[in-house]
């Protein structure tokens, strides 16, 4: 029986979510493909994690060597090819992630193995893998398939929700001689600037877009923030531009946040921003844009300038909390 | 320090200046930027290198009024000076506001600064009860009206845009518009000191005129208005006569074919926008037109005309933030209040927008009121 | 230090009612520009060219309208510029963009080649980190920071939740680069009209040792099947009334759902 292989992605000795979303994607898949599920762990001192996996997978393969104790590109390809090569799993996910987007093109093209990425969702028609992934700013769902008989693809994280695992994984070791890569070297982890805010702790969220359109404007939202009791925070392109600070930024690339209330302001709605606070307790949108993909996330939305509406609903909220 | 292959002090004429500073003393912004007009021209004069130049943030400050060449003894032109020395900035791509770079960017791909989608530039007719003939429809008509990029997007001044089409409707002209074929005129690309993007639009402008053999235009804008009366010859020929619409409409209103009947009851005062004003000496007009409407109430302001107070709307400064300090558009609404005035008249997009947010500033709100002369005549049909 | 920055031109669809023509847009009405992140990567090209000296190669593979990115290019500081084109490489696939890039790289001179992370129109992030193994050299993508010194590359790679990777690799090696990581500066017309006096070089497969069995659709191992308009899962209430209405009625709404 054919294996999917699933790449645990871990940082800092802890899963990450992508994990378990692509091994509950991957059990529908492993269905429809007749195939069975494993999890690849590769890291160092692994044990823990190895047992966290187990429910959701037919067997956890780990190679645990210091070598990999952080994630190096370079060599978790050397090691995952191996794997590949000798295991030949029809499909091989990996998380669409900045783990991933470093390993994947680079594994695909060794192995001369098409890829597909950055997939939301994954099927297979006469034993093809066939992908659904978006393209012109999630405007647009491409419908991709593979050729060949095995696979690789990227997942975006969230795309599949996790489910509670039944299964009983069988924790296999196996042991990769892992050469030395000397022309890439981990030096660390860093932390992108710490300010004295953290957008994850908040219960209210202000959160601002390019169409802000000017450092001087910030002030508006903020004090609507303020009236709150909350915090400011942004999409990418406001921290782009340095009027905002990175630890502002919501998104896949930013914090996840989970407050009571999150208020897009002049937000389109970009699939890497809403995966950064689609969980919100409730969502308003003001946009001026009535397509805006933000309002397809939003429980509430108004379709205005911003510049109109902000300052009229800084100063009915200040009225009601008196 | 060169231009275009020639020295400043050629281009400009710099010897002739004689530093008497009477430029800097009418400077719009010369209370609050460090902007020094009389000393731009002789660092313009006396520099070999440019590299002095991008030090100099404060020539983003500048607004292009023309106060400071209306004034000048010597018949010399500071405010072309500086928009020359932005030009050394945007050929260097530094030191120039991301805010500017963004609008000309979007000019460039867009057709208008504003970063809005070309194909959404006739959004202002949807749901709205007025017919309006588009010559790229195949319709065909005597005279061009230049809608603007302003008024095409912004939700307040579509507001002017429509009251144009009501009124000149009522009036019973013949025009059309281009839709969403027409561009930016340029005339703030010029300001900003993207001469190349300027010369661009002016090619592709002319052409586009051309195709649709346009021979008479107005505009709703002064900068539209001085950029095709004044500026477009430089790069190629304008084979049309361009009127402003307040110089149109006191024809129409000689001719009696404007029936105002309303009575509008309101103390209004009219604020000179400088491109009409000090650039082009039309101050009469659209005064001839506020006295047709009936009850109004006009006042004049101490400075008015020539003397007008720049709004701060021109020059770039829809795009900028500018030096900090108090808005000349709020000293402006403050004077408007000492005589009384209930409303503001204006018949420029920029002069619009800078008042009306300096209304709300200055604490005016619900006392005084910005309207464009084409919104009070609106009223008044 | 010699450059070569690998740029794409794509369609900004972010103000437009996109409409589905067979397994494409129609593109008539959109603009279109110099892909984002290649922007970054270009002007991050430029300020290493002002720092170490050097020359830089802008590349592109595209029709005679890849032209405008590549002069784009060349009015920010670059100092050649080659395209790379053949009707049968339409239909490319990321992974074959990369063969592609790579075949034609491979006869060139570099020390280092800079591309953005990914496309805005495809968003695969598939081509600088492909490219790199075709190649044989180092990669490393997502990178925010760029520190060279005595031939290695000390980057930084943005990961999720704010963190950074650091890393340092070796050079000649491929750099994916992510959003924010400089300022671009501006680029005047009259720098494009100057650019566009200058050739652009142009080659075919032949030029680059590819058959058009090994470009396209046949050469991909991936194959775009269906475009579709995504579902619309949940639609939010819209608030009406003029500005200050719907914020009065928001500020009520709020109250209701006992969120202040």
């Amino acid at each position: 029986m054919s294996e999917i292989f699933v790449l645990a992605e871990h940082r800092n000795g802890e899963l990450r979510d992508v994990t378990f979303e692509m091994l509950s994607g991957a059990r529908n898949l492993a269905d429809k493909m007749g195939a069975t599920v494993t999890a690849v762990l590769l890291g160092s001192g692994v044990n823990e994690m190895a047992e966290k996996l187990k429910s959701y997978a037919n067997k956890v393969l780990v190679v645990d060597d210091p070598k990999l104790e952080n994630f190096n590109a370079e060599i978790y390809q050397k090691v995952l090819s191996k794997l590949i090569k000798d295991h030949k799993p029809v499909v091989t996910l990996i998380g669409h992630t900045a783990f991933g987007m470093d390993l994947a093109p680079a594994l695909a093209v060794e192995l001369g193995l098409p890829l597909a990425t950055d997939c939301i969702d994954l099927d297979a028609v006469d034993g093809r893998l066939v992908v659904t992934r978006q393209i012109y700013s999630g405007k647009v769902n491409a419908k991709v398939a593979l050729k060949g008989d095995q696979f690789i693809a990227t997942v975006r994280s969230g795309a599949f929700s996790i489910e509670e695992g039944a299964l009983n994984g069988e924790i296999v070791t196996e042991s990769v001689t892992i050469e030395d890569v000397p022309y890439r070297r981990f030096l660390g982890y860093e932390e992108a600037e710490v300010g004295e805010v953290d957008i994850t702790q908040a219960d209210y969220i202000v959160s601002v877009g390019r169409a802000i359109k000017d450092q001087e404007n910030i002030p508006l939202v903020q004090e609507l923030a303020d009236v709150l009791g909350g915090v400011l925070a942004c999409s990418r392109p406001v921290v782009d531009k340095n009027w905002l600070p990175k630890d502002r930024q919501v998104g896949s690339s930013g914090k996840i946040v989970k407050p009571k209330l999150y208020l897009a302001i002049g937000i389109s709605g970009a699939f890497q921003h809403v995966a950064g606070m689609k969980d919100s307790g409730l969502i308003v949108a003001i946009n001026k844009d009535p397509k805006a993909p933000i309002f397809n996330v939003a429980d509430y939305g108004i379709v205005d300038d911003l510049f109109k509406v902000v300052p009229v609903l800084k100063e009915k909220i200040k009225e009601i909390k008196g | 320090m060169e231009i275009g292959g020639e020295t400043f002090a050629q281009k400009f004429d710099l010897f002739t200046c004689m530093q008497c500073g009477k430029c800097t003393g009418g400077c719009t912004v010369s209370l609050k930027s460090p902007l020094n007009v009389r000393r731009m021209m002789r660092e313009a004069l006396i520099r070999e290198s440019s590299d002095v130049v991008l030090t100099m943030k404060e020539l983003w400050d500048c607004t292009t009024c023309g106060t400071c060449t209306s004034r000048c003894p010597r018949g010399l032109d500071p405010a072309e000076v500086i928009i020359a020395m932005r030009g050394i900035l945007i050929e260097e791509g530094r030191g120039v506001p991301k805010t500017i770079m963004e609008a000309l960017e979007s000019t460039v791909k867009n057709g208008n600064p504003w970063g809005r989608s070309r194909m959404k530039r006739t959004e202002w007719l949807q749901d709205f009860d007025q017919e309006v003939k588009d010559l790229t429809d195949g319709k065909s008509a005597e005279l061009l009206a230049f809608i603007g990029c302003t008024p095409s997007y912004d939700p307040r001044v579509q507001e002017v845009a429509r009251a144009f089409v009501r009124v000149f409707n009522a009036a019973g002209v013949d025009y059309g518009i281009l839709g969403t074929e027409e561009s930016c005129c340029g005339s703030e690309m010029h300001a900003m000191g993207e001469e190349g993007l300027f010369e661009m639009l002016v090619e592709e402008n002319l052409e586009l005129f051309n195709e649709f053999e346009i021979t008479k235009m107005v505009t709703i804008s002064p900068h539209c208005y001085n950029a095709f009366s004044n500026k477009y010859s430089e790069y190629g020929d304008v084979n049309f006569e361009v009127k402003h619409y307040t110089q149109f409409l006191v024809d129409l209103i000689d001719e009696d074919r404007l029936k105002l009947t309303k009575e509008l009851g309101k103390v209004v005062t009219y604020h000179d926008p400088c491109y009409l004003g000090k650039h082009n000496s039309i101050f009469d007009e659209p005064r001839k037109v506020l006295e047709a409407i009936p009850g109004i109430t006009f006042v004049e302001m101490d400075r008015s005309r020539e003397r007008s107070l720049c709004c701060e709307g021109g020059g770039g400064m829809m795009w900028n933030e500018g030096a900090e300090g108090e808005r000349t558009a709020v000293v402006r609404v403050r004077d408007a209040a000492e005589q009384g005035a209930e409303i503001i008249a204006v018949a420029c997009p920029f002069c619009m927008l800078t008042l009306e947010d300096a209304v709300k500033t200055a604490g005016y709100e619900g006392q005084i009121e910005v309207k464009d002369i084409l919104e009070l005549l609106s009223e008044s049909l | 230090m010699d450059i070569i920055v690998c740029v794409k031109r794509v369609p900004d669809t972010s103000e437009a009612d996109v409409v589905i023509t067979g397994k494409d847009i129609k593109k008539d009405d959109l603009p279109f520009e110099i892909n984002e992140w290649d922007n970054y990567a270009v002007e991050e090209a430029v300020q290493l060219k002002e720092k170490f000296g050097g020359t830089i190669t802008v590349i592109s593979v595209g029709d005679e309208d890849a032209n405008e990115v590549i002069r784009r290019g060349l009015a920010m500081g670059a100092d050649e510029g080659v395209r790379i084109y053949d009707p049968a490489i339409e239909g490319s696939d990321g992974v074959t963009i990369a063969k592609i890039l790579a075949a034609a790289i491979k006869n060139m001179k570099y020390d280092l080649i800079l591309t953005g992370a990914q496309a805005g129109d495809l968003g695969e992030g598939i081509v600088p980190v492909a490219l790199a193994e075709m190649l044989g050299i180092p990669h490393a993508t997502l990178v925010t920071g760029l520190e060279i010194q005595d031939g290695k590359a000390k980057v930084k790679r943005e990961l999720e939740g704010g963190l950074m990777e650091v890393l340092e690799i070796d050079l000649p090696a491929v750099i994916g680069i992510q959003t924010g990581i400089n300022e671009p500066r501006y680029v005047s017309i009259m720098g494009i009209r100057k650019a566009s006096k200058k050739e652009i070089k142009l080659l075919g497969l032949d030029d680059i040792g590819l058959t058009p069995e090994d470009v396209g659709e046949a050469g991909s191992l991936t194959v775009l099947e269906e475009l579709s308009i995504p579902p619309v899962t949940k639609v939010a209430e819209i608030i009406e009334g003029d500005p200050a209405e719907a914020a009065s009625k928001l500020a009520e709404i709020l109250k209701e759902q006992g969120v202040l």
